[in-house]
């Protein structure tokens, strides 16, 4: 059970990975979702089971060398994420799916400036309107992602879901 | 919440304090990553396999901009055919943009040349209005609103714009009138700025032209080149735009040729004036005069006549701000 569940979180992360990289037309660039915190969110929500925070910053660490970013930076937001989420979600899980979504919102946006900080930082400072979208687009994005991976997940470990 | 499972519930009370230590040691880790990789280049083993590692993942993720390339390479004659068209356009463009270029470049050598006879000699001026334009076709003069009570003088040098206009010829208390260097009667003395020759420029009583009669048959002159000012006589003041060579004329049986020159300056128009006190009236005529006169190659003599003037101006400017 928990190897055929790692199998398909690696695989997830991986398909997050290829959408947080692929080239986008220059319109839709700026409402790319964070796949990566979205991604590790749910594993970290509804999959407990699973070494998050070392996936979570290991992938962070690959995201750092494919932006070319300080090596840490990226693996820095996602541990948070996956941490923070890890932490609340017994109260997370209480909450029904767009409560849920509404609440999250404030951890996408924490990954963000995260990231925009450490740019900062390192004075690689990039268009701050382009810093938020992608917060909207993911808390627009989580209620489907969930219900997705949930729905494919759920014939296998029944007993996860009410 | 009854529903949930025990696995699911399990994780609600952690095991210890593994999670906030974890995530503890991954924050630590990833600071002292980023601090250390801002430091130097310690890390670049690391970045070099990982980035071995995401190439299989680069590559796919580079698919669809490949494909669009793709696309790009099947696209349709037509608009090939147009694109072409539109570059040899804006080739075109671009060429035709390029000789101005080198026009204006001309010019600003021109511009330097004068802005340097200019500082060398300058002096006081004054602004005065154009009152009125003579009316009479066979006399070219203009009023000016200033007169003896402003200082000015017969024979005193009248500029505008873009070249010289002329010279006061009657001063009244307080007004003057200035003779056209267009006028049938008016010499000025001018200089190719091209080549240096000296010689005098007349007025050919058309109200549009000036004629450089006598000129050598073989002199150095060409359509379009500038005549300034060469100061000689000490009435006009060295280095200022006289007029633009338009035609070039051979008399026949006669060895000598006219040049036809188009005046620089705005005349027979209202406006301003400026009147110019030319300082050392005699000073030009014994030095440059002199020295212009005794050196017959005239082409020569051009060549080294602007250096000394041209070495001052580009610091002039560049010491005002």
């Amino acid at each position: 059970m928990r190897r055929g569940g790692f199998g398909a979180f690696l695989a997830s992360l991986l398909l997050a990975l290829l959408l947080q990289l692929v080239a986008l037309p220059d319109l839709l660039e700026p409402l790319r979702p964070l796949w990566l915190p979205l991604i590790l969110g749910f594993w970290a929500m509804f999959m407990p089971d699973m070494p998050v925070l070392a996936v979570a910053w290991i992938a962070g660490l690959l995201c750092d060398v494919a932006y070319d970013a300080p090596l840490g930076q990226y693996a820095l937001g996602l541990v948070t994420v996956a941490f923070l989420l890890r932490r609340l979600r017994g109260t997370l899980l209480v909450f029904p799916l767009w409560q849920a979504t509404l609440a999250l919102a404030p951890a996408w946006a924490m990954y963000a400036f995260l990231m925009f900080w450490i740019d900062g930082l390192t004075h690689h400072s990039a268009d701050a309107a382009r810093r938020w979208l992608p917060v909207l687009t993911t808390t627009l994005l989580w209620p489907f992602v969930a219900g997705l991976l949930n729905g494919l997940l759920q014939p296998r470990n029944r007993s996860v879901l009410p | 919440m009854n529903t949930l499972s025990n696995a699911a519930r399990k994780p609600l009370f952690p095991r210890g304090p593994g999670l906030g230590l974890e995530y503890l040691l991954f924050v630590i880790l990833s600071i002292g990553l980023m601090v250390a990789d801002s430091r130097g280049e310690r890390f670049r083993p690391i970045r070099e396999w990982a980035s071995v590692a995401l190439r299989p993942l680069l590559w796919v993720t580079s698919l669809p901009h490949a494909t669009v390339q793709l696309g790009q390479h099947l696209d349709s004659r037509e608009h090939l055919l147009a694109e072409n068209r539109e570059l040899k356009n804006r080739q075109l463009e671009l060429a035709g943009r390029l000789q101005r270029m080198a026009a204006l470049e001309a010019e600003n050598q021109r511009i330097r040349e004068l802005l340097s006879a200019a500082s060398s000699l300058q002096s006081r001026v004054l602004i005065a209005e154009v009152l009125a334009v003579s009316g009479n076709a066979y006399r070219h003069q203009v009023l000016l609103g200033k007169g003896e009570r402003d200082g000015v003088y017969r024979g005193q040098a009248v500029v505008d714009a873009d070249g010289i206009m002329g010279q006061v010829i009657a001063v009244n208390p307080t007004t003057a009138i200035a003779l056209l260097i267009t006028d049938p009667e008016h010499g000025i003395p001018v200089q190719v700025t091209r080549t240096g020759l000296q010689t005098v420029a007349l007025g050919r009583g058309d109200g549009q032209t000036l004629s450089l009669p006598y000129l050598p048959g073989n002199a150095d002159v060409k359509v379009g080149d500038l005549l300034t000012s060469s100061g000689l006589g000490g009435r006009f003041p060295p280095g200022y735009p006289v007029g633009k060579v338009t035609q070039l004329r051979h008399p026949a049986g006669e060895n000598f040729m006219e040049a036809i020159a188009m005046p620089a300056a705005q005349l027979g128009r209202g406006g301003q004036a400026l009147l110019v006190w030319n300082d050392q009236p005699g000073a030009t005529l014994d030095a440059s005069a002199v020295a212009a006169l005794m050196a017959p190659p005239p082409a020569d003599a051009a060549r080294r006549k602007p250096l000394p003037g041209k070495r001052v101006p580009p610091a002039a400017p560049e010491r005002r701000p």
